[in-house]
């Protein structure tokens, strides 16, 4: 179908056209904003660790993931075994314990994190078992208004908003974390 | 201020004595109230069934006879709610529509009763039928958000000696829909036993409601399971002791 | 006097415990959302301003829709325009037979089993691997979606382990934990992910002024789905389309609390460009949305955004089940949807409805799908289906109460009934309203009679009390 048939039967069709609404809206402010943004990672199966920006992200990712073998990561600093940047394919990147991420913008009402793609591979943020997400604590908003009148997205033209791990609930009703993608995620909220 | 009382077909031919307790009422409150005669239906249960145009004769007939009335009062959300919101469409230049009043809503926001005479000693649930909740605003939805309030609540507990409950599903449907009770009949026997089950379980005597509808089809099935609770519409509590 | 959905819902009811359980799965689903509305004290206002918000962008369709298409080509996205299912099929075909793909990994998609995609591409040998988690079982089992958010269910943890076991996907026999299943499809899904040659999404939100896909998931298998196979297909309704980011949040807070009573979904993922050496097509679906929104009556069901609150509040929805309504989406947006996209083969799902009106009061953008289904019934006889036999218990009704001496006879008659025999009256097959309730009594003196006798006595009591 041509584009322009169907645009023709649209205009044709439409008997009544409205306008856009007035956008103010009086959305849900927090007296604790950062409290806020805790509490609802934590409730939606999310981990919180603090530490001071330029504290040592390593020894915390030890700590927060002992067992982990394999980490990948594109940050600076980050002792990884792999890099999302340098990997010939995205399935590459499959088995690894921990994938370390940079997120931009975090949302209290939802626990939503922004994640533009700043990597090769985005698999990263999905196919990690375990994942960490970095977020400077001065970056958290309210709700998802403010959110969207910040976000940007990279050259890579991809972004994600991550709230916790991955879960299910489709086999009756039972909540499993780590469906298909990360079975835990831990936020590091620097300051 | 001229009242016209409505009392619908069903109640008329099933349960007179919610039409009994209406008149009564609105008389011992002062109010000027008369009946005109030769009423029978709002049309309600033609339209709700999909012919809308079989409702026309009584829509128009019903102009007629309440026009000239500052208020129409009716025993039963469920007519009333048609009347305002489906009668305009269906004539134009309807003036009825603006003037009906469930009789919950006029005693609660027209006369605003602050008292009442009766003693009701006994518990009682309440069955927020849909019309009532959703069209006429009886109570507040379940559904939205805002303040909590309920005006059938508030009226039965000016009467001496009631206490009041809720089912836990304070405002699901019973079941009745009209047509659908007899369309559907395994679905709304379905609906209307899990609702009996919840009123109930509030360990309530009486089930009581602002709609005849909802309470016949609830008693029926009482009825037929032999389940030991008793009915009255909310206007028969109210008009206690008249 | 029965429909289609009556007869199934029958079926279905004649296990009680099965519908109990049904009924109380949807309405913790209800209740989860009313929790969440709770917490949300701007709640009305983001109703109002979505539900206007879709009705600028549906009546301005093409204008949304030439910015969107103009600015996924900016972005290097292929657009494509399906006039129907058909077309919709033969384009998923060719551009997977272009690029050599024997198998397709792919994200829930309404719009994927509205034009019947799967059994399509399998029929040409295509293979294809849903991967959500419900829709993967559902495959597995050769079902169809129960309802739109949670569409396996009504379907036990026992199947499911069977299920597993027969494909390999469980190696522990007899194993029916929900966390062990999840895990067992969670590796099987993971070599498909990492082996599929394309992978296809659904749109729950097209940006036009950014060209942005949005995918909402929990498990994030549109994610995986598009970060290994190279080739990523994004099947779009023409009426998913909204205005720009300051929209879509209104969208955001409203969709995953209205669907699931959670404050989001885990992954709110923004497909802008094909990844680095892929390529991204997004194909924009028609099948019927430009002749819907000529019905001045029911346009507005082109707001739905998919949620499922509306089935989830729905009594009726509850207790008869998914597979009960003969359109691929149950409840009450699927009796409209269903009405409009072929009215007559629909018709049948039109009882099943009580006209509560729940379901206007949940839907997060004011479709209002109870108060169209009372529309839609008005409308039965111009399409040739009404029933026949309401019809005549309707226009029966209608001259009785216009005859007043008719009306009048048939009330002092009445009370025989209250002598006939039950085996008679009662018998469900002669009188439907007897599959429930035994029958109300007819009274001797109804109201009317009545009140002769009250006026006299309030004349009396006038005459004492001056």
């Amino acid at each position: 179908m041509r584009k322009e048939e169907l645009f023709a039967r649209l205009r044709a069709n439409t008997h009544q056209q409205f306008d856009m609404p007035d956008m103010d809206i009086h959305a849900l402010k927090y007296p604790d904003t950062l409290q806020q943004f805790i509490k609802m990672t934590l409730s939606s199966g999310g981990k919180i660790v603090r530490l001071k920006k330029d504290g040592d992200l390593n020894a915390a990712i030890a700590e927060a993931y002992p067992d982990a073998q394999v980490i990948a990561s594109n940050i600076p600093g980050i002792k990884a075994d792999r890099n999302p940047d340098l990997v010939a394919e995205a399935q590459d990147l499959n088995r690894t314990d921990v994938g370390v991420i940079r997120g931009e913008v975090g949302v209290a009402e939802n626990a939503c994190i922004w994640i533009p793609q700043t990597m090769k591979e985005k698999a990263i943020c999905f196919i990690s078992e375990n994942l960490v997400i970095l977020l400077d604590e001065a970056s958290i908003v309210d709700n998802m208004h403010e959110a969207y009148a910040r976000i940007k997205m990279t050259d890579y033209g991809f972004g994600t908003f991550i709230s916790g791990p991955s879960k299910t609930a489709d086999i009756e009703q039972a909540l499993v974390m780590g469906a298909q993608a990360a079975r835990s995620v831990t936020v590091f909220l620097l300051s | 201020m001229k009242v016209g009382l409505f009392i619908p077909c069903y109640v008329d031919a099933l349960y007179p004595q919610v039409g009994v307790a209406t008149s009564k009422l609105l008389h011992y409150l002062g109010v000027d109230v008369t009946y005109p005669p030769k009423q029978t239906c709002c049309g309600q249960p033609m339209a709700n069934a999909g012919f809308e145009r079989m409702s026309r004769p009584l829509v128009e007939k019903f102009e007629k006879v309440f026009k000239d009335f500052d208020y129409v009062v009716i025993p039963s959300v469920s007519c009333s709610a048609f009347i305002r919101f489906n009668y305009p469409k269906i004539l134009s230049n309807c003036t009825v529509s603006e003037k009906v009043y469930d009789v919950v809503e006029f005693l609660h926001d027209i006369l605003r009763v602050t008292a009442l005479p009766g003693k009701f000693p006994h518990v009682v649930s309440v069955h927020n039928s849909c019309h009532g909740v959703r069209e006429l605003g009886l109570s507040s939805p379940t559904e939205l958000s805002g303040p909590r309030f309920n005006k059938i609540v508030d009226l039965l507990n000016l009467v001496s000696g009631i206490t009041v409950k809720e089912p836990e599903r304070s405002d699901e449907c019973c079941g009745f829909g009209g047509m659908f009770a007899v369309e559907e009949p395994d679905v709304s026997k379905r609906m209307g036993e899990d609702k009996l089950a919840d009123h109930i379980a509030t360990g309530a005597e009486y089930i009581t409601g602002p709609d005849c509808s909802c309470l016949m089809h609830l008693q029926g099935i009482a009825q037929k399971e032999h389940k030991n609770i008793k009915f009255k519409h909310v206007v028969e509590i109210l008009a206690a002791g008249l | 006097m029965s429909t289609l959905h009556a007869k199934k819902a029958r079926e279905f009811l004649k296990e009680p415990a099965k519908i109990t359980h049904h009924d109380q799965t949807f309405w913790g689903m209800r209740m989860a959302r009313d929790k969440m509305v709770s917490q949300i004290p701007e709640w009305e206002e983001l109703r109002e301003k979505a539900s206007a918000i879709k009705r600028h962008t549906i009546s301005h369709l093409s204008d949304y829709l030439e910015e969107f298409s103009s600015n996924l080509k900016k972005n290097g996205v292929h657009v494509l325009w399906a006039k129907d299912a058909e077309e919709f099929n033969q384009m998923v075909l060719k551009i997977l037979t272009d690029h050599q793909v024997k198998k397709i990994v792919k994200s829930k998609s309404m719009l994927t089993e509205e034009c019947g995609m799967n059994d399509f591409l399998m029929s040409k040998g295509i293979d294809v691997v849903e991967t959500d988690l419900g829709e993967r079982i559902l495959q597995l089992m050769h079902l169809k979606p129960a309802h739109i958010v949670v569409p396996a269910i009504h379907i036990t943890r026992q199947q499911v382990a069977h299920t597993f076991e027969a494909d390999g996907i469980s190696p522990e026999k007899g194993n029916d934990d929900p966390t062990y299943l999840t895990r067992c499809a969670r590796n099987s899904l993971r070599s498909e992910f990492l082996e599929a040659g394309a992978g296809m999404t659904g749109c729950n939100f097209g940006v036009a002024k950014t060209g942005d896909v949005v995918v909402c998931t929990n498990e994030g298998n549109a994610d995986m789905a598009t970060s290994m196979p190279k080739l990523h297909i994004a099947a779009m309704g023409l009426e998913k389309v909204i205005p720009d980011y300051e929209s879509l949040a209104f969208f955001q807070r409203l969709l995953c609390r209205s669907a699931t009573g959670q404050p989001t979904t885990t992954y709110t993922s923004h497909f802008r460009k094909p990844r680095p050496g892929g390529e991204m097509y997004v194909i924009l679906v028609d099948n019927g949305r430009s002749d819907f929104i000529a019905n001045p009556d029911h346009w507005e069901t082109l707001k739905c955004i998919r949620c499922g609150a509306c089935m989830n509040t729905c009594p009726v929805y509850r207790r008869s089940m998914g597979y009960s309504y003969s359109f691929f989406i149950p409840g009450p947006i699927g009796i409209d949807l269903g009405m409009l996209k072929d009215p007559k083969a629909n018709s049948g799902n039109i009882s099943a409805c009580s006209l509560c009106l729940s379901c206007d009061d949940v839907c997060p953008v004011h479709v209002n799908p109870g108060s169209q289904i009372y529309l839609w019934r008005q409308q039965l006889e111009h399409f040739g289906t009404a029933n026949s036999e309401k019809k005549l218990m309707s226009w029966g009704m209608s001259w009785v109460y216009r005859n007043y001496s008719i009306y009048n006879m048939a009330l002092k008659v009445a009370p025989l009934l209250n002598y006939v025999p039950k085996s008679i009256i009662g018998n469900p097959k002669m009188n439907p309203w007897c599959v429930g309730h035994l029958m109300p009594e007819f009274v001797r003196k109804p109201f009317h009679v009545l009140e002769k006798d009250l006026e006299k006595e309030y004349e009396k009591k006038s005459k004492i009390e001056p």
